[in-house]
């Protein structure tokens, strides 16, 4: 397991394994409280931008694949991590239109709005079910190097 | 880290720029009819009712127990409806 920087789809899995502790407690603003929840939300662009990189190939890529010859299922997780990135960049964008502790703390006042405030509570809502569809997706990837993580030969 | 560092700041900028681009679209729906209906009629959520009985220990773990549920049922339903669609087209 200590070889995962050496290779690319262990340094995915654990960066993603990160990712998704990290959207959880990001997600959970009734036990970290609303302060540090803002400040946790600053801080997980950091993973969400690791996991864009480590799948550069992917994106470059997956935008013209789309108009290829391409499988019913490929083409349905295609739209998906689109609709994904979206509803991503929406919860972020609505959650620093509705801050009452980090943009204020930056001396950055802004006037909220209950349909940001809305916004922001649907999308993060919307975007579990929508990360539990993105996994179930990628099970095979994942289980397959879950065996070749915890194995010591691979 | 040699797969993440490999054009690191020219993806990043890329990435970011996007991003950007992105989230000043989505900023313009504040300009809608639909944003204008929403903040006429008003917004709140969660006022904290019943928080008072709870025991502080479930406090910290029921968001996490929220999500776990609302990340694993839509994963469990589509990795079920995955293996109904494979053994239909397996037959085909």
């Amino acid at each position: 397991m200590s070889d995962w920087k050496q290779n690319l789809q262990k340094t995915r899995y654990v960066m993603d394994a990160l990712l998704l502790v990290s959207f959880m407690i990001v997600s959970a603003p009734q036990a970290t409280g609303v302060p540090l929840h803002e400040w946790l939300s600053l801080l997980f662009i950091v993973p969400f931008a690791i996991h864009l990189l480590l799948h550069w190939d992917w994106i470059t890529h997956s935008f013209k694949r789309l108009f290829s010859k391409i499988s019913a299922k490929e083409r349905f997780n295609t739209v998906w991590n689109y609709l994904l990135y979206l509803m991503m960049l929406l919860a972020t964008v609505s959650g620093f239109l509705v801050s009452v502790a980090l943009l204020p703390t930056l001396q950055i006042d802004i006037n909220i709005q209950d349909f940001w405030s809305k916004v922001h509570h649907d999308s993060a809502t919307l975007i579990m079910p929508m990360i539990g569809i993105h996994l179930a997706l990628h099970w095979n990837w994942m289980v397959q190097l879950t065996r070749r993580m915890v194995s010591k030969k691979a | 880290m040699k797969y993440l560092q490999y054009q690191w700041k020219s993806r990043l900028f890329y990435v970011l720029a996007i991003s950007i681009l992105v989230s000043m679209m989505l900023v313009s729906l504040e300009w809608t009819s639909w944003a204008e209906q929403i903040n006429m009629q008003g917004f709140t959520h969660g006022d904290g009712e019943g928080k008072g009985k709870m025991p502080s220990i479930l406090r910290y773990i029921l968001p996490f127990v929220k999500e776990l549920i609302l990340i694993g049922v839509p994963m469990l339903l589509t990795l079920a409806v995955a293996k109904v669609i494979g053994r239909f087209s397996k037959r085909k």
